[in-house]
């Protein structure tokens, strides 16, 4: 067989080639129709985000000057220990102290809101549905505006922030944590349930000791993300080094807010790779 | 009460035990007798319906109808917790194995025993009651593996872990052990020895064991009793010593559909009638 193939020319092989018309394909005009009305109704909504945000290229150009001024003020970042340095790092102190908290004290609401709203460790139906409720909302309200009410309620300051980021991130974190529990291997629950453990028995026996590395992944991912909230919160007034940058930028102090900006650069990446560097850890 | 007129030796009786997925019919009526200090082997082809009996029983799928007694309880008539409770007394190994990997092994142990245990002191390994630590201990010794006690699960070997499974069973302290394909995710030798501590258990400690089994040559190596399941019935009750090829012939008649499976019953029932 493999001889015959070998020996015979190209050509003698292609007039032997075996060949059939393909049939016309009966669904694809509403394919291409479909395709072309997605793509121009993309377009029409990118034309009206265009005019809804404004945006003019020229003036790009025409204000390139007064960007060259303000990058001109700023440099070189004043470097002052006693009046800039020093309370830049006490307030990215706060700041990283706003994250942590704002995360750890999330752990027990999420923890419990993520169980009941998991289908695998739910209770009953509606329960889950209730709990994945709470959860959409705490996580549909942006933590800046969590932020502003407990302005209001505890005035300005770090603990405003802390209460903010506890509020936004459980809803975030029970999402995940609850998501992470429905991927799990169910068999070791299983077994439990078979051996007459009760339901808070299986799911702390079991459910919690499987997902603890998914677990962990995401609440420093979470730890992550909010030391970075918790900056933007200072601009609100929730304290912390995003509060100084506001006054700096308020006081025409550029060199000021540069020196700011580079202690947070600093925090996030340091925060960043540490993060990282565990996360890598817990996945082996 | 059906538990008094049975003999006392029967740990888990069950009668005309039907399921059905939709419009196809895994279990036609299945009758199981499982004594205290035997093994019994379920055989069968796939889909004939061995690790489904074992499910309906413990109540992880539920069942069409049937009566299951269970250490002298009728639990097909229980519901809820009173069936929860009941089910106590019987204790089941996966072929999975399912145990928590990244718990201790004595931890996965202990958890056999929740059931006896308050929800506070259960919550975590460390606030385990000592009463059931050492009794997990004991019965780890029981599967030769108290050495390995404070490994984490994941670390043994698939036979050692299917071994630690087995203590989580006994730790249950169940009358009755259901075995649903304890050995077809080990190797041979590991098999071996598994069922070898099945087979031991059953009579030193007066324990009733089923298992499901995919390897004749193990059955009757290591059991006392097969039971052969066809399309969702019992075809034959024996014991092992009295098996014949012809027998698992017919259990594994390659491509078996449902109609043929009714066939085959017919005319094992023709011939003991003629």
């Amino acid at each position: 067989m493999t001889s015959v193939l070998s020996t015979s020319s190209p050509e003698a092989r292609e007039t032997h080639v075996r060949r059939m018309p393909v049939p016309a394909d009966p669904a694809r005009g509403r394919r291409v129709a479909w395709t072309v009305c997605a793509l121009v109704l993309l377009l029409l909504l990118h034309a009206l985000a265009f005019r809804g945000t404004e945006i003019r290229p020229s003036l790009l150009v025409s204000g390139w000057s007064s960007m060259t001024g303000f990058l001109a003020d700023a440099f070189p970042p004043d470097l002052s220990w006693n009046t800039t340095l020093r309370p830049a790092l006490e307030a990215t102190g706060v700041t990283l102290w706003i994250g942590l908290l704002g995360t750890t004290l999330s752990v027990p609401t999420a923890v419990v809101l993520a169980v009941l709203a998991s289908r695998t460790t739910a209770p009953n139906r509606a329960v889950y549905q209730a709990a994945r409720s709470v959860l959409s909302v705490l996580r549909a309200v942006p933590d800046i505006v969590f932020a502003l009410i407990f302005v209001t309620a505890v005035g300005l300051g770090p603990f405003a922030g802390v209460l903010a980021l506890i509020c936004h991130n459980t809803g975030v974190m029970g999402k995940l944590w609850a998501e992470a529990m429905e991927e799990i291997d169910r068999g070791p629950q299983e077994a439990l349930r078979s051996a007459g453990a009760t339901r808070l028995q299986q799911v702390s026996g079991a459910t919690i000791p499987m997902v603890v590395p998914q677990w962990s992944g995401l609440l420093l991912y979470r730890f992550d993300v909010n030391v970075r909230s918790s900056l933007v919160l200072g601009l609100v007034g929730a304290g912390g080094i995003g509060l100084l940058i506001n006054r700096s930028i308020q006081d025409f102090r550029f060199d000021q807010m540069l020196t700011q900006i580079l202690v947070v650069l600093v925090l996030i990446i340091v925060v960043d790779q540490v993060s990282a560097f565990i996360r890598r850890r817990l996945a082996v | 009460m059906v538990g008094q007129v049975l003999h006392s030796d029967v740990a888990l009786s069950v009668r005309g035990l039907r399921k059905s997925f939709g419009a196809k019919r895994v279990l036609d009526g299945v009758d199981l007798d499982l004594r205290r200090g035997e093994v019994v082997s379920l055989l069968g082809a796939n889909g004939s319906g061995k690790s489904t009996t074992l499910r309906c029983v413990m109540g992880l799928m539920p069942d069409d109808g049937g009566e299951i007694t269970l250490s002298g309880r009728r639990i097909d008539t229980l519901s809820g917790a009173a069936r929860g409770k009941a089910l106590r007394e019987a204790a089941m190994v996966f072929q999975k194995i399912h145990l928590v990997p990244r718990r201790t092994v004595l931890a996965n142990v202990c958890a056999g025993g929740f059931a006896r245990v308050g929800a506070w002191s259960s919550l975590s390994p460390a606030l385990y009651p000592k009463d059931l630590q050492e009794e997990a201990m004991a019965c780890l010794d029981r599967v030769g593996l108290a050495d390995r006690a404070h490994d984490r699960a994941a670390g043994l070997s698939g036979g050692q872990q299917q071994r630690v499974a087995i203590a989580r069973a006994l730790c249950q302290r169940a009358d009755v052990l259901l075995a649903d394909e304890p050995v077809s995710a080990l190797d041979p030798r590991a098999a071996e020895q598994v069922m070898a501590l099945l087979h031991e258990l059953a009579h030193a400690e007066h324990i009733a064991v089923a298992a499901v089994l995919h390897q004749p040559d193990l059955a009757r190596r290591y059991t006392d009793r097969a039971v052969g399941l066809l399309g969702g019935r019992v075809l034959f009750t024996k014991a092992v010593d009295a098996l014949t090829e012809d027998d698992l012939d017919t259990l594994y008649l390659p491509d078996r559909t449902d109609a043929s499976a009714d066939d085959v019953l017919r005319e094992l029932t023709l011939e003991k009638v003629s």
